[in-house]
C-alpha cells in the first residue's frame, strides 16, 4: 500500500508522487519532492501554523498530515496563481497593509485566512478570521498589520 | 522513527480484521493524527501498519430524538460549526473550539481525543459532565460504555486492541458549561479545566475537572452540593471548596498543585454560573 | 494608519523568497549533530565506527579536527566538537551527513557514546545562595566580574531617610525566529562557499576564517532571505560544521536545526537575580546599589559581554548622586548566553522601573512624577560618566503621562494603567560601507546586509538613498552581494542598519552628486530629478539627462559608482569609576516610554493587556510604515517576555519546554492594539538625525505591564514573567 504512488493535485497540477514512506508528512512531500518551498517548516508540531496549506479547500497543518492519508486531495499552496480568488484576496490585503516582515509565517497566514474564506465565502466575519489566524504565530509584526489586513478582508465586500 | 505502511480500509469490519491480523501493537488506527503522530515520531508506538479511518462512514453528526450523536472521525471543526450544537450543548461547543487551532480542528476528531486519552484533554471533562456514552465497534459487534468507564488513566482506556470507537452519544440537551485557565489564553493546553452540566429531569449536577492526574475525572462530592437549576451561592461555594479539596492535582510545568486548587475553586464557581438553560430552539 | 506596501511583499506572498531552510542544491547531503547526553560529564568514549560504516554517510568526529578552534565570541578557545569535557546538554560531539535526514538520524543513532556524568550546575542560585562578596570574581563558576562606583555611597546610605531594598528574578527567554538556523555549504575548487540565513554574512566569514584556518579570500558567505533573527542569527553557528562535512564528503551539505534543537542549543537570554537598594532623602534618590547575578551558561571566562554591557541599564536613565554596581557572569551547564533583541535590557528596565515605582509608593510620592523628576535629559552625566546627547526621553515620558491620565479616567475595577521607560544605545558606531551605482534611469544600492524582515534594508535604506539623491524610491534597487562582491558591513544588530549604512549611503550620495556637478561643468552637488520620465541631473541652470553624463565605460558597467563608509568615533566612559572588569560605553541614546492598560482577574491572577501606547524617541522618522511596524512587533515580543515566555531548565540541565507548544510566544489573541507615537527632534547620529529603532521599543514592555498590574490589583510581582500564578501569589491567593 505504502509503496504505491500517491496522487495529489497541487495548485491545479496533477502529480503522482512515488516512493513515499508511510511516515512522510505532506509538508515534506510538497517541499522536497515537489520543490514547493513556499510552504514553510516551523515547529513541526502543529503549534506555529507556518506549514498550513489547503487540503480540499480546508486550512490544514501539513506537518501533522501524512501524505498517504490524503490521496487524491486538491492541495493549494502559497505558490498558487491568481485563479484562487480567496488566496488572491488575502494576498492583496496583506500587501496593502504591509502585513508581513520576515515573511516566514506569511504563507501559513495567507492559507489559513484563505481557508476560512473558502469555508465561509464572503460572509467571513472579522472574529472568525481572527480566530483562524490565532493558530498562526508571527514574531515580527506583533500582528497589528495582520489584524488590519483581516479587517480589510472582513469589510471589503460589504 | 520506525517506518510503517499506511492503508485505509473501506469498512469498519476490514479495519478490525486488520487489527486482529496484526496482533497487539502491530497496527494502529489513525483518525486525525494530530496527537498520534507525536507518538509515532518519538517511537512510543511503533506499529508496522497504520490504518487510516478516513474511508469509514463515521464523519457524521446525528440528532436522534433531539439528542446528539457524533461520529468518531468527524473533524471537530464540523462539530463547532453546527449551530444546534452551539445552542443546545454550549459547554461542548466551548470545549471543542478550545482544542488547538482552527487548522488543527480541521483534522482532529472526538474519537481520537477520547482514545488517545491525554491527561490534559480539554474534551474529556465535558464528555464526563455530559455523561457521554461511546459506541464501540468490535469483532463481536457493538458495545456501549460511558466515557467515565472508558477512560481509565493517562493514555489508558478500556478499548480492546481490535476495537474502534464508532460514535459518541450525548444525552438529551441540557445546560452545560466549560471553563479553563491557561498560561497563554489563546491556543494552549489548560492548566485546569472544569465542565459542568445540569440535568433538569432529575435535578442533578455533574462536575468534571481536567488538569488532574492521571486523567480528567468527575467530582460527585462537589456535584452533590448542588441541587436545582439555580443553586444558591453558598452551595456553589461549598461545591467549589469540595472540588478544590478533592481534585487529585499534582505540580508540573504548567502549574503548581496549590495554584491548581485555587483555580479549580474559581472555575467551578464560574462554570456553575454559566450553566443556564438554553434559549428556545429556533426552527 | 496604513503602511506603504513593502518592496518584498510580492515575493513573500507567493512563496518566491528562498530562506535558509529552503536551500536545495543538487546532490546535497543532510547533516545532524551527535548530541551530548548529559549537561556535564567526561566523554570516555565515542564510537563512530558503526555510523561510518553506513552507506553514503560521512562522519566528522573530534579527532578529525585537530587545531580547529570554536567561534570567536562564544566557544572561543574551545574545539567545535567536545574532545573531553561536556559542558551543556546536546553540545555537539560529532557530525554526520547522509543522503537524507532520516539516514543522518539513523547514523546519529548508530553512534555509541560513553560518558561519565559529573555534577551539574544548572541553577544560578545554587552557585551563590547568598550574595557573593567582592572576592567572588575568582570563583571558578564566574566568567566575568564587573564593579563600578562613584560618589559617597556609604555617606548617602547613612544619611538617607529611607533605604528600600528588593530582589528581582528574570527568566530565560528565546528569540523564536520562526525560521530555524539553516545553511548549505559547498566547496568549489579552493573556495569555501556557504549560503546561510544570517544577520551578518561578514561576521560569519570572519568567524569561519578564525575557526577553520581558511583565509577570508577563500571564503564566500552568501546570505539568504532570513526568517527572523532577533539577535539569534548573528555570528557563525552551523556554518563551520556544514563546511567541515562538505570538505569531508566532497558534497554540498545542508545543515538545518529542528525547532527542538533551536531551543536546546539556542544562545539567548538566561536567568538572572538582581538586588536593588535605593537610598532616599528629602524625596530624592541619593544613592543606589545594584548587584546582578547573570547566568551566562557556557560562556568562557573573560568572554562575557552581557554583564559589562547590561549592568548600566540596571541604573536606568535616572540621575543619582552616588552609586555602586556589581555584576557577576555566572557559568552554568547551559548553552552560552547570546543576544536577544536588546539583550537583557527589557529585564533591566523591568527591575529598575518596578523598583522605582515601589520606592515612590513607599515614599507616598506619585510614582510617575517621582521618576520624571530624576530622568536624564540632554547634557546629563550618566553614572558611568558619559554625557547624554540629544534625548527625547523626558518629553516622551510627559506625553505618556497625558495618555495615562486620559485612560485612567475610564477605568473600571480590576483595571490599571502603568508607565515605564527605558533607553538604548543604538549602535551607530559599528562600521559599514555602501556603494551606489547610478545608471541612466535607476540607482542601485549595493550593500552587504540582507533584509531580515524589519524593513531596515529594503524600506529604510531605500528611503535614505531617495532622500540623499533625490531619486524616487521606485527607481532605487537594493542589491545584496555575497561577501566576495558586497562592500563590508558588520551586520544587522544593535539597531544600527539605518544609522550606519544610511550614513554610508549619504556619504556616497554626496560623492555621486559632486561627480555629476563636475560633469555639468560646475561645483557643488548636482540635483537629480525625473523630468518627463527621464532621470536628469541639474546644477543651477544647467541640466542633462543622466544617460548623457555617463561615460561609455560606466554605461557598460551599469553606471557611475560612488562609495561611502561610516565608522563613528569611539565613545568613552569615566574609567576612574571602574573598579573591576570591563564596561562598555553607550552611544546615541534613544528613549522609549510606554503606557500599558491591563485587566487583572482577581480570582486567578490572569493579566490581560487591553490597551497599549508607545512613545519613541526616534530622532527622525526615515520610513513611517516600517518604523511603526517595528514598534508594534517589539511590543508584542516584549509582552511575551512580560507574561508567558520562560524557558524552564531542570536541575540536571535539561530544557523542559523545547517546543512552541510549551514555550509560549504571544498569539494574535494576546496582543492589544498599539498606538505608536514618534517623538522627533532629538537628533541621533544616523541620517538626518535618525536613531535606531529595532531594539528600543521592546525595552519598557515588561516594566509597563508589571506597573500596570500593580496599579490594577496591588500585586507587586518581582519576577518575570508575570504568570497568572505569580500574580496570584502576590495577591496572596495561594
Amino acid at each position: 500500500m505504502t509503496d504505491a504512488a500517491v496522487p495529489l493535485t497541487v495548485n491545479g497540477h496533477a502529480h503522482s508522487v512515488r516512493d513515499v514512506p508511510g511516515p512522510e508528512r505532506l509538508l515534506d512531500t510538497l517541499r522536497w519532492r515537489l520543490g514547493l518551498k513556499g510552504t514553510k517548516e516551523g515547529c513541526r508540531s502543529g503549534a506555529c501554523g507556518a506549514c498550513v496549506v489547503l487540503v480540499d479547500g480546508r486550512a490544514t497543518l501539513s506537518c501533522l498530515t501524512l501524505t498517504h492519508d490524503v490521496p487524491g486531495a486538491q492541495i493549494t499552496t502559497i505558490e498558487v496563481g491568481p485563479e484562487d480568488a480567496a488566496v488572491a484576496r488575502v494576498r492583496a490585503a496583506f500587501a496593502q497593509e504591509g502585513a508581513l516582515q520576515c515573511g516566514y509565517c506569511t504563507p501559513g497566514f495567507v492559507l489559513t485566512l484563505a481557508g476560512l474564506l473558502h469555508e465561509r465565502g464572503r460572509r467571513a466575519a472579522r472574529e472568525e478570521l481572527l480566530e483562524a489566524a490565532g493558530g498562526n504565530l508571527c514574531r515580527c509584526t506583533g500582528y497589528a498589520a495582520i489584524v488590519r489586513a483581516v479587517e480589510r478582508l472582513a469589510t471589503e465586500d460589504r | 522513527m520506525a517506518t510503517f505502511d499506511l492503508s485505509a480500509p473501506e469498512s469498519p469490519e476490514a479495519v478490525v480484521a486488520a487489527l486482529r491480523a496484526a496482533g497487539p501493537g502491530g497496527a494502529t488506527p489513525l483518525a486525525g493524527g494530530t496527537d498520534l503522530l507525536f507518538d509515532l515520531d518519538e517511537g512510543r508506538v511503533a506499529p508496522a501498519h497504520v490504518l487510516s479511518l478516513r474511508r469509514l462512514p463515521w464523519r457524521t453528526l446525528d440528532w436522534v430524538a433531539g439528542a446528539l450523536t457524533v461520529g468518531s472521525t468527524l473533524p471537530l471543526r464540523a462539530l463547532e460549526d453546527d449551530p444546534q450544537v452551539r445552542t443546545l450543548y454550549p459547554g461542548l461547543y466551548e470545549a471543542v473550539r478550545n482544542v488547538g487551532s482552527v487548522a488543527l480542528r480541521q483534522r482532529a476528531t472526538m474519537g481520537g481525543n477520547v482514545v488517545r486519552s491525554a491527561p490534559a484533554s480539554d474534551l474529556i471533562p465535558i464528555l464526563l459532565a455530559l455523561d457521554a456514552e461511546l459506541d464501540l465497534f468490535g469483532p463481536q459487534g457493538s458495545r456501549r460504555l460511558s466515557v467515565d468507564r472508558f477512560v481509565i488513566g493517562s493514555r489508558r482506556t478500556e478499548l480492546r486492541p481490535d476495537e474502534l470507537v464508532r460514535s459518541i452519544r450525548f444525552p438529551e440537551p441540557r445546560p452545560s458549561a466549560f471553563c479553563w485557565q491557561r498560561v497563554r489564553p489563546s491556543n494552549d493546553i489548560s492548566q485546569v479545566a472544569v465542565a459542568t452540566a445540569y440535568s433538569p429531569s432529575d435535578r442533578t449536577w455533574r462536575v468534571a475537572v481536567g488538569g488532574v492526574q492521571p486523567r480528567p475525572r468527575l467530582l460527585p462530592e462537589a456535584a452533590r452540593e448542588l441541587t436545582g437549576p439555580d443553586p444558591p451561592p453558598a452551595a456553589v461555594g461549598r461545591a467549589a471548596a469540595v472540588a478544590a479539596a478533592r481534585s487529585p492535582f499534582v505540580s508540573d510545568r504548567r502549574a503548581s498543585e496549590e495554584y491548581r486548587r485555587r483555580l479549580v475553586a474559581s472555575l467551578v464557581e464560574r462554570a456553575v454560573g454559566l450553566t443556564r438553560p438554553a434559549p428556545p430552539r429556533s426552527a | 494608519m496604513t503602511a506603504a506596501a513593502r518592496p518584498d511583499a510580492g515575493l513573500k506572498l507567493t512563496g518566491s523568497a528562498p530562506y535558509g531552510t529552503d536551500l536545495d542544491v543538487p546532490g546535497m547531503l543532510w547533516a545532524a549533530f551527535v548530541p551530548a547526553p548529559v549537561a556535564h560529564g567526561r566523554l570516555r568514549g565515542l564510537d563512530l565506527g558503526a555510523a561510518r560504516a553506513l552507506p553514503g554517510v560521512t562522519v566528522v568526529g573530534p579527532d578529525d579536527l585537530p587545531g580547529l578552534l570554536g567561534p570567536r565570541e562564544r566557544d572561543a578557545e574551545r574545539p567545535l566538537l567536545v574532545p573531553d569535557e561536556i559542558l551543556y546538554r546536546n553540545q555537539p560531539l560529532a557530525l554526520v551527513a547522509a543522503p537524507s535526514l532520516a539516514a543522518a538520524r539513523a547514523a546519529v543513532a548508530a553512534v555509541r557514546v560513553d560518558v561519565e556524568p559529573l555534577p551539574v550546575v544548572a541553577d544560578l542560585e545554587s552557585v551563590f545562595p547568598d550574595w557573593p562578596g567582592s572576592d567572588a570574581g575568582a570563583h571558578p563558576q564566574v566568567a566575568a566580574h564587573v564593579h563600578a562606583r562613584h560618589g559617597d555611597l556609604a555617606g548617602e546610605f547613612r544619611r538617607a531617610d529611607r533605604v528600600l531594598a528588593e530582589t528581582y528574578r528574570t527568566a530565560s527567554v528565546h528569540q523564536v525566529a520562526l525560521e530555524p538556523h539553516a545553511c548549505v555549504a559547498e566547496i568549489r575548487g579552493s573556495t569555501w562557499y556557504v549560503h546561510t540565513s544570517t544577520q551578518s554574512p561578514f561576521g560569519v566569514r570572519e568567524d569561519l576564517a578564525s575557526l577553520l584556518g581558511v583565509p577570508e579570500e577563500s571564503l564566500v558567505v552568501d546570505g539568504t532571505w532570513v526568517g527572523g533573527g532577533f539577535g539569534g542569527k548573528g555570528g557563525s553557528f552551523l556554518e563551520p560544521y556544514a563546511l567541515l562535512l562538505a570538505r569531508a564528503s566532497g558534497r554540498p551539505v545542508r545543515f538545518a536545526l529542528t525547532y527542538e534543537e533551536e531551543f536546546r542549543l539556542g544562545r539567548t537570554t538566561l536567568p538572572a537575580v538582581i538586588r536593588m537598594e535605593t537610598a532616599v532623602r528629602d524625596g530624592s534618590i541619593r544613592a543606589r546599589r545594584v548587584r546582578l547575578l547573570l547566568d551566562v551558561g557556557n560562556s568562557l571566562p573573560g568572554r562575557d559581554f552581557a554583564t559589562g554591557y547590561s549592568i548600566g541599564f540596571l541604573l536606568g536613565p535616572y540621575r543619582t548622586e552616588a552609586f555602586e554596581v556589581e555584576g557577576y557572569a555566572v557559568r552554568t551547564h547551559k548553552p552560552p548566553f547570546g543576544p536577544h533583541r536588546a539583550p537583557f535590557a527589557p529585564q533591566c528596565a523591568f527591575v529598575v522601573e518596578s523598583h522605582l515605582d515601589h520606592v515612590a509608593r513607599e515614599m507616598n510620592a506619585d510614582p510617575e512624577t517621582f521618576r520624571l523628576q530624576h530622568l536624564w535629559v540632554e547634557g546629563s552625566t550618566t553614572p558611568m560618566g558619559q554625557t547624554v546627547g540629544p534625548f527625547g526621553l523626558r518629553p516622551a515620558f510627559e506625553r505618556a503621562m497625558t495618555t495615562a491620565r486620559s485612560w485612567r479616567a475610564a477605568l473600571g475595577p480590576g483595571q490599571g494603567v502603568g508607565i515605564a521607560g527605558g533607553f538604548w544605545s543604538t549602535g551607530t558606531g559599528a562600521g559599514g560601507e555602501a556603494r551606489l551605482r547610478l545608471g541612466p534611469e535607476r540607482l542601485t544600492v549595493l550593500e552587504g546586509e540582507r533584509e531580515i524582515g524589519s524593513g531596515s534594508v529594503l524600506a529604510g535604506l531605500t528611503a535614505v538613498a531617495a532622500q540623499a539623491t533625490g531619486i524616487p524610491p521606485d527607481r532605487i534597487d537594493i542589491v545584496y552581494g555575497d561577501t566576495a562582491t558586497a562592500p563590508f558591513d558588520s551586520g544587522v544588530y544593535g539597531s544600527r542598519t539605518v544609522g550606519a549604512l544610511g550614513r554610508a549611503i549619504q556619504e556616497a550620495a554626496v560623492r555621486l552628486r559632486r561627480t555629476l556637478a563636475e560633469r555639468l561643468h560646475g561645483q557643488g552637488q548636482a540635483e537629480l530629478v525625473v523630468r518627463e520620465g527621464t532621470l536628469v541631473a541639474t546644477l543651477g541652470s544647467r541640466s542633462a539627462p543622466v544617460a548623457e553624463l555617463l561615460t561609455e565605460a560606466e554605461r557598460a558597467e551599469g553606471g557611475l559608482v560612488a562609495d561611502g563608509r561610516h565608522f563613528a568615533a569611539p565613545n568613552h566612559l569615566d574609567e576612574d569609576r571602574v573598579v573591576a572588569g570591563q564596561f562598555y560605553p553607550y552611544n546615541d541614546f534613544a528613549g522609549s516610554v510606554h503606557v500599558a492598560q491591563v485587566a487583572v482577574d482577581r480570582a486567578t491572577g490572569q493579566v490581560r493587556v487591553e490597551r497599549y501606547a508607545a512613545f519613541q524617541d526616534i530622532g527622525t522618522v526615515v520610513d513611517l510604515g516600517s518604523a511603526q511596524a517595528q514598534v508594534e512587533g517589539a511590543v508584542a515580543m516584549g509582552l511575551g517576555t512580560a507574561l508567558t515566555e520562560e524557558a524552564i531548565w531542570t536541575d540536571d540541565g535539561r530544557l523542559v519546554n523545547d517546543g512552541l507548544l510549551d514555550y509560549r510566544i504571544p498569539t494574535l489573541g494576546e496582543v492589544p492594539p498599539v498606538d505608536v507615537t514618534f517623538v522627533e527632534g532629538y537628533a541621533g547620529a544616523g541620517p538626518n538625525g535618525a536613531k535606531g529603532l529595532g531594539e528600543p521599543p521592546i525595552i519598557p514592555v515588561p516594566a509597563a505591564v508589571a506597573i500596570a498590574t500593580r496599579a490594577a490589583c496591588g500585586a507587586h510581582v518581582t519576577e518575570l514573567p508575570l504568570s497568572a500564578e505569580r500574580v496570584a501569589r502576590a495577591l496572596k491567593l495561594l
